[in-house]
Order: structure tokens, then sequence, then C-alpha cells
């Protein structure tokens, strides 16, 4: 009996570390995935290495607003990435790698008062 | 049983000269056409737009942080991974470069073909990468850079 409730704990820390990994793909790839989605490929790493320094640009104040993160986006994105796509671009980075940014991207949509 | 001796002695020596001549052409050769090509040209070591442009180094930064920003992000972490002395003479070659004239830039770009022996290249190859080893790079950054302040220390950071 109690050899039978270590066996069923061991296959379950088993499966827990074993299938961590795929339950929690590198980050990078679902954003390429959720890219994908909105019709942008390109280079994943490229893509990745812009989304992160987006944020950054954006928590330290270089970029003022994600109007001016939007702005920036579209000079780095391949020509004839349309503006949504850039604002999709936009919010999928600020959802993957910095969502402490997401209040930012929400008063966007706030109509101003 | 001594002259015939004598003349194979004469048969070698001739063989050897011969050797040299075959060798020494060889080597020639090999090291001619390189010269040749370590030529420096309108673009090369150092793009054109470089040469010609009035921007000082913190504008070309800007625009590359701006305009080419994984480029940007890589001199930079590049950079920082250097001793604090290198990252300032890098500062100050780049500094150096953008006060010559044009004709003292094509100088330097002539110097820079041939003159391996360069401290700051010895000591970090790749300090100038955002500045000349890339020609689309350079056309971005010159395209630009004269909509930034010419002197924000920031951007080295």
């Amino acid at each position: 009996m109690r050899l039978g409730k270590f066996c069923v704990v061991a296959a379950m820390t088993a499966a827990a570390v074993a299938l961590a990994p795929s339950a929690h793909a590198d980050v990078d790839t679902d954003f390429a995935d959720e890219l994908h989605g909105y019709g942008i490929y390109g280079q994943r790493d490229y893509n990745g290495w812009l989304a992160k320094i987006t944020c950054r640009r954006l928590g330290n104040g270089l970029d003022s607003s994600t109007e001016k993160s939007a702005e920036f986006l579209s000079h780095n994105l391949p020509r004839g990435t349309s503006t949504a796509q850039t604002w999709q671009f936009l919010g999928t980075a600020i959802n993957t790698y910095c969502d402490d940014l997401m209040p930012r991207l929400a008063s966007v949509a706030e109509p101003n008062h | 049983m001594y002259r015939p001796r004598r003349a194979r002695g004469t048969r070698q020596r001739r063989a050897f000269r011969a050797g040299i001549a075959i060798l020494g052409g060889t080597i020639a050769a090999t090291v001619f056409p390189a010269t040749a090509a370590a030529d420096a040209t309108d673009d090369h070591p150092i793009p054109h737009r470089m040469i010609v442009t009035t921007c000082t180094a913190e504008q070309i930064l800007s625009a590359a942080r701006d305009y080419a920003p994984v480029y940007y992000e890589r001199y930079i972490i590049d950079k920082h991974n250097k001793p604090p002395e290198v990252q300032q003479a890098a500062i100050d070659n780049a500094h150096y470069f953008y006060s010559l004239s044009p004709a003292d830039r094509r100088a330097y770009s002539e110097e820079m073909v041939t003159n391996f022996a360069d401290p700051m290249t010895a000591s970090w190859p790749n300090w100038a990468k955002i500045f000349f080893n890339n020609k689309g790079i350079a056309a971005k950054e010159t395209d630009h850079c004269a909509d930034y302040p010419p002197d924000d220390q920031s951007v080295w950071d």
C-alpha cells in the first residue's frame, strides 16, 4: 500500500518535471506563434529582441507613450506591415514580455475625457 | 673521381636556385593580390556616407538606437563587456573620427586597412562596428542622424 502510494507520487513528480517544459514552451516561440496569427512573420530572434527592446524603451521612458512605441516599431518591422499589425505586435510584446505595462496599452483604448 | 662530384654539386645548386625562384614567385603571387584586395575603396572599410556625414558619433548612435535597434543593442552589450578604459578609448576614437574632415577620414580609412597593430583595434576589434561595418546600417544611421541632438552622451550607456 505504502509502496503503491510512493509509486504514484514518484510518477506524478516525474510527469511534472517532464511535462513542465512542454506546457511552458519557450516564451519566444509562443510570441512568434501569436505573431503568426496576425500574419506577422520574419526572424523569430529578431522579433523577440525587438519586442524586449520595445518593452524596455516604454518602461524607462525613452518612448513616453504607447503611440511612441508604435512609431518605433513602425520603423523596424518589415516594410508593408500595416498599422493594425504594428499595434498587434506591440500588444503581444507587452503581454508577453512586460505585462506590468499593460495599463499603458489599455489607456490608449479609453476615450479622452 | 673529384670532377663528377663537383658537377653533381653544380646541378644541385642549379636545382636549388630554381626551387628558390619558384618559391619566390609563388610567395609574390600570393602576397600581391592580397595587397591589392586590401586597398580602400569608396565604401571600404568605411562607407562613403560615414566619410561625408556632418553628424556626431552621438547622433549616429541615436539613429542606430531608433532605426537599427537590435544592431545597436548588440553593440552596446559588446561595449559593456569591455574594460572601462577600452570603452572610453572607443568613445574617444569615435569623437576623433567624426571631428576629421572628409579627406582626413579617407586617410584614416586607408590607415585602417593597413595598420593591424592599432591598439584600439587590438583591444576591441569591433569597436567601430556600429559606425563602419555595414553599409545598410550606415545608410539608416546617416538618413536620420541629423534629427538628434549632437552631444547626448547617454546613447553610449
